[in-house]
């Protein structure tokens, strides 16, 4: 099977169920399944466009990096339509595109082609944004959105008039063989990495967050906190790892970046009363540490998190945005014992929550403790400790939501979790668990996609 | 020159955004700023004197330079994305019409 059908077969449905509107919402669940089992057959290639050779046609890459990535957006994105696709008929036709440009994304070896699928996916990202029923945020997300691609296109034809090529692989070699100096590469970089960043949440540029998470339902929270930032981080690891060359000077101006974001996530979660928004803030904060981690060149550990980043944050905001959607609030106080009367949900919600944080028996231990080892054994101690540090605060904030909603008192929150969402959340936990004692084949998958990335370099 | 054009328009465009609080007046300055990126973007294929990347039996001679084709067909694309951005955009701000009675952010109540 070629890895053109990941693109073609959702937009080629897309068109059909403009047609067929009846059909979409099923044509949604067949494709996004199907192309899960598909991608089992998947060969390992390069694959021209069009018969031109690399540099001069636009390249689909499928590597382990890739691979990886298309697997995890593939699985979540079905995870989470199968989950909504009775309450939002409407947007079949809509979130067929998006599946169609998050794939482009993860494939794509191509910088320009990169940026046309940022706006497929990022368009899509507008319209499924808004059932949130308020436009304004979604107004806001269109222009930051809209503004941080055009920056990346801007540092992006920079760097075609200095190099004279749009390919990733391509673009390294010659940015090497050229001699051009760090300041000179600096700017496109830098106007790049701003124009993703916007997409992965990253302090400065994330204006839109708060009003897009902090009203999310049940389809956008997951949606964009899960599928969408560990797509644009799965594009950010591609661009650091493969294309940027990190100089002392932009090294400095995103390492600032990237710890402000990390504590002043952090911090504002700390301080935020309502459950939706303590997920997002802390959701920024870890799309900091996932970018940190790629930057210090950890692309193995890196990729693991953010899977399990994307996972956890699926289980999270379903649970969370389903009791919103009950209660009609999502003031710590109002869903306070959402979980004495729903041990199973319960139970999962703080298996999630405790792999999220790092802790032992859990997933997110290991990669956690990988992390650590790595960053201390290559000398860094600035970044291990911002991580730490972040991990104490997001300790306190968790813990403290936990007591909250386990709490046991007379007005309880009557909340009933539909069998689907039940399933769906206690198998996701299960196997948090299950991967936090029998971490093998995690530790294999990070050494091969550390061996892969240096054999490109070399 | 021409560049220097595409650099003011693209400011123009991003101090609209910037400052603005009218949701037509923003989506105008994206506008703007799209302009600006896209002749930015054909001024680098521009060569002095050169001639449309056409071959014909009158100028694929070699004497005659061509200009770069691949900016034009970049801009193409960013022309045809920067319609759809703002037909959403323009969307968008009937939805805000029709929920506030105004255009004017600051003027919205309840919204945050």
């Amino acid at each position: 099977m070629s890895a053109v059908l990941l693109i073609a077969i959702p937009i080629l449905a897309a068109f059909i169920s403009i047609i067929v509107k009846k059909w979409s919402p099923y044509m949604l669940l067949f494709v996004s399944f199907g192309l899960v089992i598909l991608l089992g057959y998947l060969p390992f290639e390069i694959i021209t466009i069009g018969g031109f050779s690399a540099p001069y046609g636009i390249s689909l890459v499928v590597d382990n990096y890739s691979y990886t990535a298309l697997y995890v957006v593939n699985v979540l994105f079905f995870l989470v339509a199968i989950i909504n696709v009775c309450n939002y008929k409407k947007l079949g036709t809509i979130l067929l595109v998006s599946l169609a440009g998050l794939n482009g994304l993860m494939l794509t070896g191509d910088l320009f082609n990169l940026f046309v699928f940022l706006e497929i996916s990022g368009i899509s990202a507008y319209i499924i944004t808004t059932t949130n029923k308020k436009p304004l945020a979604t107004f806001n997300y269109l222009v930051a959105g809209t503004v941080g691609s055009i920056l990346y296109l801007l540092g992006l034809i920079i760097l075609y008039n200095m190099f004279g090529t749009l390919n990733m692989q391509d673009m390294a070699v010659r940015i090497a063989a050229s001699g051009a100096t760090d300041i000179e590469v600096a700017l496109p970089f830098l106007l790049m990495f701003i124009g993703i960043g916007v997409e992965a949440k990253l302090l400065p540029f994330n204006s839109w967050v708060k009003g897009i998470l902090g009203h999310s339902n049940k389809l956008t929270g997951p949606m964009i906190a899960g599928v969408y930032a560990a797509a644009s981080l799965f594009v950010f690891g591609r661009l650091l790892t493969e294309v940027f060359v990190i100089s002392d000077t932009f090294m400095l101006i995103i390492s600032v970046i990237l710890a402000f974001s990390i504590l002043a996530g952090e911090a504002m979660a700390y301080s935020s009363t309502k459950v939706r928004e303590i997920l997002l803030f802390s959701s920024i904060a870890q799309a900091g540490i996932a970018v940190l981690i790629f930057v210090s060149g950890f692309t193995g550990y890196a990729v693991l998190f953010i899977s399990l980043n994307g996972f956890s944050k699926v289980v999270l905001f379903l649970i969370i945005n389903h009791a919103t959607e009950v209660v009609g609030s999502d003031e710590v106080i109002d869903l306070k014992g959402l979980f004495v009367n729903n041990k199973l949900v319960g139970a999962s919600f703080t298996a999630t929550v405790l792999s999220l944080l790092g802790l032992p028996l859990f997933a997110g231990f290991f990669v956690k403790m990988g992390i650590l080892s790595q960053l201390f054994s290559s000398g860094d101690y600035v970044f291990p400790a911002i991580i730490l540090l972040s991990s104490v605060v997001e300790g306190v904030y968790f813990v403290k939501l936990l007591t909250k909603l386990w709490y046991k008192e007379d007005n309880l929150p009557q909340v009933k979790f539909e069998l689907p969402l039940v399933y769906l959340v206690v198998v996701i936990s299960l196997l948090l668990v299950v991967f936090g004692l029998y971490f093998e084949p995690l530790h294999e998958q990070a050494l091969v996609l550390v061996n892969h990335v240096k054999g490109v370099i070399l | 020159m021409l560049l220097y054009a595409a650099i003011i328009l693209m400011m123009l465009g991003l101090y609209g955004i910037l400052t603005q609080r009218n949701i037509i007046k923003i989506i105008i300055s994206l506008n703007i700023l799209e302009i600006g990126l896209n002749i930015f973007i054909i001024s680098i294929g521009f060569v002095n004197g050169g001639v449309a990347p056409i071959f014909t039996g009158q100028n694929n001679l070699g004497s005659i330079g061509f200009v770069d084709p691949l900016p034009q067909a970049l801009v193409l694309t960013a022309i045809v994305i920067g319609v759809g951005t703002t037909a959403l955009g323009l969307a968008l701000a009937k939805k805000i019409y029709a929920k506030y009675g105004t255009f004017e952010i600051d003027d919205m109540k309840g919204a945050e």
